[in-house]
């Protein structure tokens, strides 16, 4: 007991669901047991505020239609979609092939020695994938983000995200962002837990910003033994189990192909021969994306665009779990597909293969079924024919072998039996049927087609005439023309009878018809030449050259018939309808005549009744109905009733009468009305929720119908094909994603294979109409914030749209408000501009980006930080450009007249002005005129005489008289064409250690760096010393009138009045006397003498004065050394007197006296 | 990178094999052509004409002599154009250039096409805008996406007639399942005259009427008669008779009479048992207009569209392998059968064609 109750204490605590099923089933539950609060007090949940109440609505709305996704017509295909690509991304040394490593074995439980290239794995019953690693070259991590559907973005914990991971969230982000998870691994390297708590919050922000907020980051804790730990392992597994997908726009759009094989089927002596020759080569992989058609052009990333020459669906070889139901995989079920890196029974080699043969390893059989298989499609190459030829099958298991070459003879003679009887019926019936053979030897022979044929000619042991009769129909129906021409007179009844073996033997002959040949010319040629009949029936290549001659003639003729789109007019040409059989024919062609069961108004409302009767929701129905309705429904219901008591028994004719139109149209618009109202019930019925959270009617109607119609357009692609034979459908629809096809490629350079690389995934991306040629493309672009330099005009980039990687010369330009585009030296920063290129024709908002470099050089990297340059999306494709550039054209006027003038130097010739004419034109201060008409001379000032002048000189008109010295300014615009260099990256061609390093064309820059050219520079750009002369200014001139006025100070005071009469002119000669000459020495000598006098009294005077200031220092100095002694005593006398008063106040107090000396 | 030319010899369907040509993007080059019998024909320069207009880029070498023509196609640009069409074929020959690019242009087409308006040898303008009209609204949504005008009428030889085309482009078709033809509801038609009395045009109406309303009540055929400048330089008559159906569908016929032996009662009476003709056939398209069908269900989306058609016209096989040949879609054939089989001998044979559209979107169009 004691043990017991121990157990019962250890037992696990109940824990009760959170989510999933049982925890929505438990609240389910609670809800219906309880009322809910709003249930029990509907007052207190009634609106209080209308505006409150908006808002709370307002809220809900946005939310809920946040939530809408624009229906698309779903593209996968359900029962065997294509494995996920899983690309693992990361720098170098992160651990990316550790954790493909441990995936495989998580998965299938095998142990891969060493990884090349793809590896498919089938992970569930549901789930294939294929892991692929990306190498640190930029070109790998572009292929890998655009056909990868998850990425596994790997980072080193300790040492945080580094550039390439950037670059690549770019890239990926650029063409369709894939489901990325990020894994962060060296998580060992932190010792201390909370500085690793601490790196791992901080990566995950980083991480979230970078994706989304909430993005899945897994943590791989560390390494033992070489390994992640287990569980962790097993966690990223079921997160890649159960992961969903998006349709990507650009993946929705093209089929694309990664190859996991690679073989180079050329001929070995024409390699020995020439081992330069180009080769043929064959890529291995399953089609993804939409179906794959057979002729369309595909794009090997790292090659360049080619054609494939053959495609053909192989048997998956590694095929989806069988579809028992069951839990788990089997151990046999857990394939693993990798032939590049020799696992699933293959070794890759340069130019071999060779099959392992397995040991020890616990599916065995499966590798061996494996290797068988490829082993017959390598061995297939040559011997298709052969093959066909010798095939054989059991149509029932315990029947005859049937042998394909038996069968084809045996349909030779039942076409000739065929023949034979057609012949004999009518001559003019055997139609296109001779055709036939032929159409069977080229397109092979096929299993299911002879299935159907094997019906047929089942049907012949049955009854001669019975087949007779098909053969004709087949004959009729696959040419029409007939019908109409002949046959229609006929019973046709006959025809209907057999309409189902018809449909099964015609569909095929009729589109035999159409597409057997391609050319109508055979076919023609066939159904007019009766007479070359009966040697036609010699068979196989006797026909053709019996038929040759008349052949040519006719198809003489065809070549350049005239062709009318109506429809031709046979025989007796139109009948005539009035006749009563034929208007029998017609009269159920027209809302008079018969409907059909499923249309006529009166079945249906029979029909109604009935149920009406049966259940009581109808009747409340009518019951909601207007009064007015309800009354002539009710009428038109007792009218039927009578009806049909009284002609119960006519009524199959009263069914074929004439009904008036109008009351047809009331009675299928009461029904129409019938099902709306049963439908709204039924809706409302059937979830309820809808009327509680306050929905509005038909609010979400629009979005609801066009997600309906997407889906049913989903399930009609699926259905549509479904049934026809496989090749049949391959052709119509192309081959489907998930199958697993072969694609040969011929001449293609023998750098493919001997430089080939599986390291570096092959992507084959199907083009669309149109996309394989080359255009001007324009698209919105904007430099990348991390990329440190500008991007120029005119310096190569290399790009990665769509499929491609190329490099091309862009040119940028800003589309101004009126839609010009205006040319752009540079780009701008942080603002998106435009830029055309000549390259591959693209839709519409594809992403791209572009990049300066490709190469993995450390020191190119450092300089420019980040190799992304611009990212950006297609906007238009055109075949020619308008991308034009600002130019001033300068003139300068020769001469002025009131408002015209003459302007010269702003074109070379009269041709060019006669094309201006008219244009406008500015001077600098801002006048604005017109060019009116150029001139050739004009006249000069003064002499009458005309001078020629430039030619290019013209006439033009201002809104004001301009300046001489104005410049004139012709604002025009000049075109710039876009060069035309696209040159796709072969990296693919480039021996393995310079696949990364591809190089294109190089910019001027780089070009002027490395062969050190320097840009010549242009003497007026350099500086000179400024020599300024020193100026001269004009004289002041002062007005007579003015000077007169002024006084005289300000007067200019500028020598005599009379400028013209020199001073000396005025002077008069003087000759003495004798006696004057005698006054005049006299006066002379006084006057020596006096100056002689003055002088020496001077001296006197100026001696006395020195003397007297001399004096004058002498008592100054005397004066005061006496105030001198005077100050002292008076000093001496002061101190005493103070020094006595210091004593007196020292008995009294020291506050006065520190009172005192402060005064 | 280009690709390698598609090659043809013979000038028959000429105009469809440059349409497809232009629309794949894909370059052709036609040998051959009428080699001893004077070459390339005047409408059919004219038509090449028509096409440079209406494209960018496109190259067209014409060997000197006649019987060779290179043809690299641009890409489809539109706008506003005039154009004089050659009198030897109607304006019916070129229009079908303009509908067939007019989705997938860079612009919408503002044309204006002078000719003959009216002939036998192409679909008239009026026998466009009924059935083939009517294709169009079923793979282009948008309201008022296209419409044509009769400005002046014309008859051969001489012409004179002017309409007006408008278009705009679309991004993409839509893909069509219609599988159902309906019934007769109504009969409409136009008897329209120039330069001859009104007294033709009245009893063609009587006579196509009479037959008619053997079958069906609501009947109602107008006249439109031209004097004048709208009346174009040449005479004749003609009879323009259209079925609509419950599901929409509508089958056209047309009689144009230009000769003075034939009784307008006759021509009333012929265009009426060619309808009857027409409407026996069945399918859901008119059996001129089963190329644009088939055309529209090929540039379709990457969806299937399904269509059930009356049988096919030798035009139509030879359109179906010229698409196949340079568009590259193959359809699947399939004689079709009502449901109902209780007594199906009324029934002219059906065809039921399916295919996958390309996925073709409209390159050209720019994106704001």
């Amino acid at each position: 007991m004691g043990d017991d109750a121990n157990f019962m204490d250890k037992k696990k605590p109940h824990k009760a669901k959170h989510s999933g099923v049982k925890a929505k089933k438990k609240d389910e539950k609670k809800r219906k047991q309880f009322p809910t609060d709003k249930q029990k007090n509907p007052k207190a949940f009634a609106i209080t505020s209308a505006r409150s109440a908006a808002d709370r609505f307002h809220r809900k709305q946005d939310l809920r239609t946040k939530k809408h996704h624009i229906p698309l017509v779903d593209q996968t295909s359900v029962d065997e979609p294509p494995p996920i690509v899983i690309g693992v991304v990361g720098p170098a040394k992160v651990g990316k092939t550790t954790l493909i490593n441990n995936l495989i074995r998580n998965f299938t439980r095998t142990n891969v020695t060493s990884i090349n290239g793809p590896v498919t794995i089938v992970v569930s019953k549901k789930r294939r994938i294929t892991l692929i690693e990306c190498n640190n070259d930029i070109n790998s991590m572009i292929d890998i983000a655009k056909c990868a559907d998850l990425i596994l973005l790997m980072c080193d914990a300790s040492f945080g995200f580094e550039m390439e991971i950037f670059e690549f969230l770019n890239i990926a982000q650029v063409h369709g962002m894939p489901k990325i998870m990020g894994v962060l691994t060296h998580l060992d390297a932190f010792k201390n837990a909370k500085a690793l708590q601490k790196r791992k919050k901080l990566l995950k922000h980083r991480f979230w910003t970078e994706v989304y907020q909430g993005a899945k980051l897994f943590y791989l804790s560390g390494i033992q033994h070489g390994e992640y730990l287990r569980n962790e392992i097993k966690n990223l597994g079921r997160f890649i189990h159960v992961m969903k997908f998006r349709p990507l726009t650009w993946r929705g759009q093209h089929s694309y192909i990664l190859a996991d094989r690679m073989e180079d089927i050329t001929n070995q002596e024409t390699i020995r021969l020439n081992p330069k020759c180009d080769r043929n080569v064959v890529l291995y992989g399953y089609v993804r994306g939409i179906p794959l058609k057979k002729d369309s052009s595909v794009h090997i990333a790292g090659y360049g665009d080619t054609k494939i020459d053959e495609l053909q669906a192989l048997a998956d070889p590694c095929p989806m779990a069988s579809k028992e139901k069951k839990r788990n995989l089997l151990e046999k079920e857990r394939l693993l597909y990798a032939p590049m890196s020799g696992v699933g029974g293959i070794v890759y080699d340069k130019d071999a293969v060779y099959i392992e043969l397995q040991g020890s390893h616990s599916h065995t059989k499966e590798n061996s079924e494996q290797s068988k298989l490829v082993k017959e499609i390598i061995e297939k190459k040559e011997t298709f024919d052969q093959q066909i030829k010798n095939q054989e099958f059991r149509l029932f298991s315990d029947g005859d072998v049937i042998k394909s070459k038996d069968f084809q003879e045996k349909n030779n003679e039942s076409e000739s039996e065929e023949e034979n009887l057609s012949e004999n019926d009518d001559d003019d019936e055997d139609s296109g049927m001779d055709s036939e053979p032929e159409n069977y030897n080229e397109s092979g022979w096929n299993p299911n087609e002879d299935d159907q044929e094997d019906e047929a000619e089942s049907n012949v042991d049955e009854s001669d005439e019975e087949y007779q009769e098909i053969n004709e129909n087949n004959d009729n129906n696959s040419d029409e023309e007939e019908i109409l021409g002949s046959n229609w007179k006929e019973g046709v009844a006959d025809r209907a009878r057999d309409a189902y073996l018809e449909r099964k033997s015609n569909n095929q002959s009729l589109m035999k018809l159409v597409y057997g040949k391609y050319d109508q010319k055979g076919l023609q040629s066939n159904l007019n030449n009766n007479e070359g009949e009966s040697d036609d029936e010699i068979g196989g290549l006797f026909k053709s050259v019996s038929k040759k001659q008349s052949q040519l003639q006719q198809e003489k003729q065809q070549k350049d018939e005239d062709d009318s789109p109506f429809f031709e007019s046979y025989g007796d040409g139109i009948r005539n309808w009035l006749s009563d059989e034929n208007k029998k024919l017609l009269a159920n062609h027209f809302v008079t005549g018969k409907w059909k069961s499923s249309e006529d108004a009166e079945q249906l409302l029979e029909l109604d009744d009935m149920s009406d009767n049966d259940s009581e929701v109808y009747g409340d129905f009518e019951d909601l109905e207007t009064g007015e309705k309800f009354e002539g429904k009710e009428s038109m219901n007792d009218k039927n009733a009578t009806d049909d008591e009284v002609t119960k028994d006519e009524k199959s004719q009263s069914r074929k009468r004439c009904r008036v139109e109008e009351m047809n149209m009331t009675r299928a618009e009461l029904m129409a009305k019938k099902m709306k109202l049963k439908a709204k019930f039924d809706a409302e019925y059937d979830n309820p929720e809808l009327k509680d959270s306050h929905h509005i009617e038909g609010d979400e109607a629009f979005y609801e119908k066009w997600k309906a119609e997407a889906e049913k357009q989903a399930e009609i692609n699926r259905k549509e094909f479904s049934g026809l034979d496989e090749d049949v459908r391959n052709e119509i629809e192309g081959f489907r994603a998930g199958l697993y096809v072969r694609m040969c490629f011929k001449q293609v350079p023998c750098e493919f294979v001997t430089n080939f690389d599986p390291s570096y995934p092959i992507l084959i991306g199907a083009l669309n109409m149109n996309e394989e040629n080359v255009g001007y493309v324009s698209g919105e672009v904007k430099k990348h914030r991390w990329y440190r330099k500008l991007l120029k005009t005119g310096d190569p980039l290399i790009i990665s749209l769509g499929w491609r990687r190329f490099q091309t010369v862009p040119i940028y330009a800003k589309r101004e408000d009126d839609l010009k585009h205006r040319y752009l030296k540079y780009t701008p920063n942080h603002v998106a501009c435009h830029m055309s290129f000549y390259g591959p024709i693209t839709p519409q908002g594809t992403g791209f980006f572009a990049v300066q470099t490709i190469s993995n050089n450390v020191k190119e990297l450092k300089r420019i930080g980040f190799r992304i340059a611009a990212t950006g999306s297609i906007k238009e494709v055109d075949k020619s450009t308008t991308i034009l550039k600002k130019l001033k054209l300068v003139g300068t006027p020769i001469k002025i007249f009131q408002k015209s003038a003459f302007i010269t130097g702003m074109f070379n010739s009269e041709l060019e002005v006669s094309k201006f004419a008219g244009a406008k034109i500015k001077t600098v201060s801002g006048i604005r005129g017109q060019i009116k008409k150029s001139i050739s001379s004009i006249r000069a000032d003064n002499s009458g005489k005309h001078l020629s002048v430039e030619p290019g000189t013209y006439r033009a008109t201002f809104e004001d008289k301009i300046k001489i010295s104005d410049i004139v300014f012709c604002r025009t615009w000049f075109k710039v064409d876009v060069p035309q260099f696209y040159a796709p990256i072969t990296n693919m061609l480039l021996p393995q250690e310079k696949k990364s390093q591809w190089e294109g064309m190089k910019t001027l820059g780089q070009l002027k760096r490395e062969r050190n050219i320097k840009a010549e520079v242009d003497e007026d750009h350099l500086y000179k010393p400024i020599e300024r002369p020193p100026p001269s200014f004009k004289p002041l001139v002062i007005p007579a009138s003015l000077q007169k006025a002024l006084p005289y100070k300000d007067k200019p005071k500028k020598g005599p009045l009379n400028p013209k009469q020199k001073f000396e002119e005025t002077r008069v000669a003087v000759v003495h006397s004798p006696h004057e000459q005698k006054v005049a020495k006299m006066m002379n000598m006084l006057k020596t003498n006096y100056i002689a006098k003055k002088n020496k009294q001077k001296e006197r005077s100026n001696a006395k004065y020195i003397e007297k200031i001399k004096a004058k220092q002498k008592e100054e100095i005397n004066r005061m050394q006496r105030e001198k002694e005077v100050k002292r005593k008076i000093f001496k006398a002061l101190s005493k007197i103070q020094s006595k008063e210091e004593k007196g106040e020292k008995t009294t107090g020291g506050k006065k006296k520190h009172f005192k000396k402060k005064n | 990178m280009a690709e390698a030319t598609i090659k043809f010899s013979g000038s028959s369907h000429m105009k469809h094999k440059l349409i497809l040509a232009t629309l794949a993007g894909k370059s052709i080059k036609i040998t051959d052509i009428r080699s001893f019998n004077g070459g390339v024909q005047e409408y059919e320069i004219n038509l090449i004409r028509l096409i440079d207009k209406l494209t960018n880029g496109t190259k067209i070498k014409l060997h000197p002599s006649g019987t060779e023509i290179d043809f690299i196609p641009g890409i489809l640009h539109g706008g506003s154009i005039e154009h004089q069409c050659c009198v030897e074929k109607s304006i019916g020959y070129y229009l079908d250039v303009l509908i067939a690019f007019g989705p997938f242009c860079k612009f919408p087409i503002d044309a204006k096409l002078k000719g003959v308006t009216n002939s036998f040898d192409s679909p008239s303008v009026d026998h466009i805008r009924s059935s083939a009209f009517n294709i169009m609204k079923r793979f282009i949504i948008e309201e008022d996406a296209f419409e044509l005008k009769i400005l002046k009428r014309g008859m051969m030889p001489d012409g004179g007639g002017e309409i007006s085309f408008k278009i705009k482009p679309v991004l993409k078709l839509r893909a069509l399942q219609l599988v159902k033809t309906g019934m007769v509801k109504r009969i409409r038609g136009t008897v329209y005259s120039c330069k001859v009395s009104p007294t033709f045009s009245n009893r063609t109406i009587e006579s196509a009427k009479g037959i008619m309303l053997n079958f069906i009540p609501d009947v109602y055929l107008h006249t439109d008669q031209h004097k004048g400048k709208s009346s174009g330089l040449s005479p004749g008559y003609g009879v323009i008779l259209n079925a609509e159906t419950t599901e929409n569908v509508i089958f056209s016929t047309e009689i144009v009479n230009m000769e003075k032996g034939i009784l307008p009662e006759d021509v009333g009476k012929f265009c009426a048992n060619k309808l009857l003709d027409e409407i026996y056939r069945g399918g859901c398209c008119d059996s001129t207009f089963q190329w644009l069908m088939m055309l529209y269900m090929a540039l379709g989306p990457k969806s299937v569209s399904k269509v059930v058609t009356g049988p096919f016209s030798r035009h139509t096989v030879t359109y179906l392998q010229l698409i196949k040949e340079i568009l590259g879609v193959k359809f699947k054939i399939e004689s079709y059968e009502e449901e109902e089989d209780d007594e199906d001998d009324s029934q002219c044979y059906k065809v039921m064609v399916a295919c996958v559209g390309l996925g073709y979107t409209n390159l050209a169009k720019r994106a704001l």
